[in-house]
């Protein structure tokens, strides 16, 4: 078996908990606007801005709102240079802020924590500027900085270099995974004594004509377009997802170490599980997702009835919603009605590979404030979908711990359960 | 067209080039032949982006090994003069 289990683990294993948490959304990019927002049922989804929507079967999407992002980057002495680096610049000031580990504007002094990032189709928008050039002028088009531009681990790279960090940067590219096996991979980097501090989430934005065409292409888009009605995740009459942009970032730290700098603990990570499908490129499987979910909880050494929320992957398509529904109900059985489920899609949009992080921040929030947020345009449940889905107002919830549910094109699943902080 | 006013002319057109270009906040209002490469933000790679942006707009292939002491604009615009801009 290749997984340790946590009876045959010989590590210590340490508590991670949550210091610092940034967000940078069609919501907004601070948290009480994203947190005012879920609550109030506003959707971040609106009609498509940086593209022209006319070329595509799908004229909207959930941007971040216009001059947040370049106003932000400006107090941080930059100019944008790939949207997905920016969206995480941006997201992980915030965290880092909160965290107490930098404060304010830079220059910041260099320290000891790694950076591991989720992302789906990474620099985006430099490739597409690299392919451009390439086919208007052949191979001498290429910039210079293409590669460095191009590579995937621009983003994380970029997050060390602005923010001074010195330990382990990669990514983790899982397609709409991405953010959930970022987070997966830092907590276990903690919890088995590699790193301190890790900053993790995810990252993506693909409004640009290659990364949005295909995904108008693949079907799996709604084609609904009220951008109000748009995303119907679990409800009957869904269509399918509606993508979003946007970073989510964590600073996640040992117990040890947060404690001994008296940082606020907003929460902790009490497990992970993983797994794959191993039956279809883009089709899921309850079996692997079931798999997945139950790991998670073993790990964090808890029985489905003691998880007061589940926020799910619910993107809204036909195939997802109704997999994902029977996955849960496979593990959670009886108490499958007494856990109170919600989909952030239909806020966020579907961020891809970093819908993990947005929604484990969204997640985290709901244990710390006592409540969950609407789902929105669930007028009419899907009787397939058998769940206790949050209706359309608020929910007070109980003060325990939360699954957070992320699935990928390539049969990937990752769950994180998450606990409240302080 | 004088030394100067060539000068003048490359010094604008290597503001529309970084303005463009640059991933650094900067004071272009200061912008000027006294400006350095240091304070432009740029390394060793980005002006590689710099030399290729002066070749797509000014025409003027320079090789990076020209470039490499090279510390305030008004050197890269005199090189750009001998080199026949």
């Amino acid at each position: 078996m290749s997984h340790q289990s946590p009876e045959t683990s010989t590590l210590t294993r340490r508590r991670v908990v949550v210091t610092g948490m940034g967000i940078a959304s069609a919501l907004g990019i601070d948290e009480e606007t994203v947190w005012q927002n879920l609550l109030a049922g506003r959707t971040g989804i609106g009609p498509l801005r940086s593209l022209d929507a006319s070329e595509f079967k799908v004229g909207i999407g959930a941007e971040v709102p216009e001059g947040l992002v370049e106003e932000k980057l400006k107090t941080l002495r930059r100019r944008p240079m790939d949207r997905a680096l920016d969206l995480a610049i941006v997201a992980a000031q915030d965290a880092l802020v909160q965290s107490g580990l930098i404060s304010g504007e830079p220059p910041y002094e260099e320290q000891d924590a790694a950076v591991i990032m989720g992302t789906g189709v990474g620099s985006a928008q430099n490739h597409y500027a690299a392919f451009t050039s390439l086919f208007e002028k052949g191979p001498r088009g290429l910039r210079p900085t293409s590669l460095p531009r191009c590579m995937f681990n621009a983003i994380s790279a970029g997050l060390t270099l602005q923010y001074k960090l010195t330990g382990a940067n990669y990514m983790v590219v899982s397609a709409c995974t991405s953010a959930a096996n970022a987070i997966g991979t830092a907590y276990r980097m903690i919890r088995d004594g590699y790193a301190d501090t890790v900053v993790t989430g995810g990252s993506d934005a693909f409004f640009d004509r290659f990364a949005f065409g295909v995904w108008n292409n693949i079907g799996a888009l709604s084609r609904i377009a009220d951008p109000q009605k748009a995303c119907r995740p679990f409800a009957i009459d869904r269509e399918g997802t509606v993508l979003g942009e946007g970073a989510g970032v964590l600073v996640l730290e040992s117990a040890e170490k947060a404690t001994e700098r008296g940082a606020r603990i907003r929460g902790e990570i009490l497990g992970y599980g993983e797994s794959s499908d191993a039956t279809h490129l883009t089709s899921p499987s309850p079996i692997g997702q079931a798999r997945a979910m139950r790991m998670a909880l073993k790990e964090a050494n808890l029985r489905p009835d003691e998880i007061g929320l589940i926020n799910t992957h619910g993107t809204g398509t036909k195939g997802n919603d109704s997999c994902e529904s029977q996955s849960i109900r496979d593990v959670f059985g009886d108490s499958t009605d007494a856990v109170p489920v919600v989909a952030n899609k239909s806020y966020f949009g579907h961020t891809l590979g970093a819908s993990g992080a947005l929604e484990s921040i969204s997640a985290l929030l709901s244990i710390e404030r006592g409540e969950a947020p609407p789902n929105l345009n669930l007028e009419n449940p899907d009787p397939e979908c058998r769940l206790n889905l949050v209706g359309s107002k608020p929910v007070s919830i109980k003060r325990a711990p939360a699954m957070k549910n992320s699935f990928g094109f390539g049969g990937g699943n990752g769950v994180l359960i998450l606990g409240p902080g302080d | 067209m004088s030394d100067q006013s060539k000068e003048e002319t490359i010094i604008a057109q290597l503001r529309g080039i970084l303005e463009e270009s640059s991933t650094s906040e900067y004071d272009w209002d200061s912008f000027g032949p006294q400006t350095t490469i240091e304070s432009l933000g740029l390394d060793s790679l980005t002006i590689l982006d710099l030399l290729y942006d002066i070749e797509e707009v000014i025409g003027i292939h320079l090789e990076a090994k020209e470039v490499l002491n090279v510390t305030t604009l008004r050197e890269i615009t005199a090189l750009l003069i001998e080199n026949g801009a």
